[in-house]
């Protein structure tokens, strides 16, 4: 056993496997390794895994549908305000969705790859302003190839901001799970 | 005392390979042990590590990081033992076991228990040479 894997691969693997589970993970991969395609196929089987058991670990189902709710009726609030015939346009509401099940996701997957243990403000924020990001790219990105499932962009930025200050507030009033001592540090 | 909760069959099998590898279980080895319970099945390493994360959830096992060794490019490895939760749960599951196996002896017979072992015999005989 142990072919050592080149430094690049290891990098790339190191990259996707979460924080609190990547030292353990990486060395397992090493002291199984054989060549560098027995190293890749193990990384491209396992890492999903880990990913899925650490989001399992870290995601509270509870607080996520509070952050569902409260992201659409961001997303909502800005269409009733700026354009409210957005609402009855066929797949309207359904278009209000798409910004909070991408900021959603944003959420899910920074508590996921957070340091266990850490804890810091930034860290509460880091997460709503992640998924702002994201929403913003995945609008830009809809606009290039699904132009009909794009918001028009006054709600996609005032849905944002409110939809980060309100998340921001659910995460300080409960810590996401990874901030608890669960889960292996 | 703390609620036991029921135990799969690869659960059943992970925490088996802990208790036999005692003070050297961790990913690897736990992985290899799993492969060689749950043969002619493959196991993938990645299932092993979310079982491991579930039971550690239960309480049923505790995990630590060791120091780190050369051979594993200088990453420390995870280790794990049972815990006395754990225990229980292992001992609930080998008593049903062999429930179990003393209900189908009694039905088919200790001929059919003498084939059985003489096949296992042969499937084992086979995977070491």
């Amino acid at each position: 056993m142990s072919a050592r894997p080149s430094k690049a691969i290891q990098a790339i693997a190191a990259i996707f496997i979460p924080c609190a589970c990547r030292e353990e993970v990486l060395g397992d991969f090493e002291e199984r390794c054989t060549s560098s395609l027995q190293y890749c196929r193990d990384a491209i089987v396992t890492v999903p895994l880990v990913i899925l058991s650490r989001i399992r670990r870290t995601a509270n189902p509870q607080l996520l549908l509070m952050h569902a709710f409260v992201l659409y009726l961001s997303f909502y609030g800005a269409a009733w305000f700026k354009s409210p015939e957005l609402l009855y346009e066929s797949w309207g509401r359904v278009r209000l969705a798409i910004p909070g099940a991408v900021t959603l996701l944003a959420l899910v997957l920074e508590d996921a790859y957070a340091k266990p243990g850490y804890r810091s403000p930034l860290r509460l924020v880091r997460g709503p302003l992640l998924g702002f990001a994201w929403t913003i790219l995945s609008q830009a990105a809809f606009r290039a190839s699904h132009s009909s499932l794009t918001l028009p962009l006054w709600i996609v930025l005032y849905g944002g901001a409110l939809g980060l200050l309100l998340t921001s507030a659910l995460r300080m009033l409960f810590s996401p799970p990874s901030t608890s001592p669960q889960g292996p540090i | 005392m703390a609620r036991l909760d029921s135990i799969g069959q690869f659960e059943q099998l992970v925490l088996t390979a802990i208790l036999t590898r005692r003070e050297d279980a961790y990913g690897v080895t736990i992985h290899s042990k799993v492969e060689e319970l749950a043969s002619p099945k493959p196991v993938s390493l990645g299932a092993v590590y979310v079982t491991l994360d579930r039971l550690e959830d239960k309480g049923l096992v505790k995990s630590w990081l060791s120091d780190p060794t050369p051979e594993r490019g200088g990453r420390a490895k995870r280790c794990y033992r049972l815990e006395a939760l754990g225990e229980r749960a292992l001992e609930e599951s080998a008593v049903t076991a062999k429930r179990i196996w003393d209900g189908i002896v009694e039905v088919w017979g200790k001929e059919w228990v003498r084939a059985q072992s003489k096949e296992w015999g042969k499937r084992l005989g086979k995977e070491a040479g």
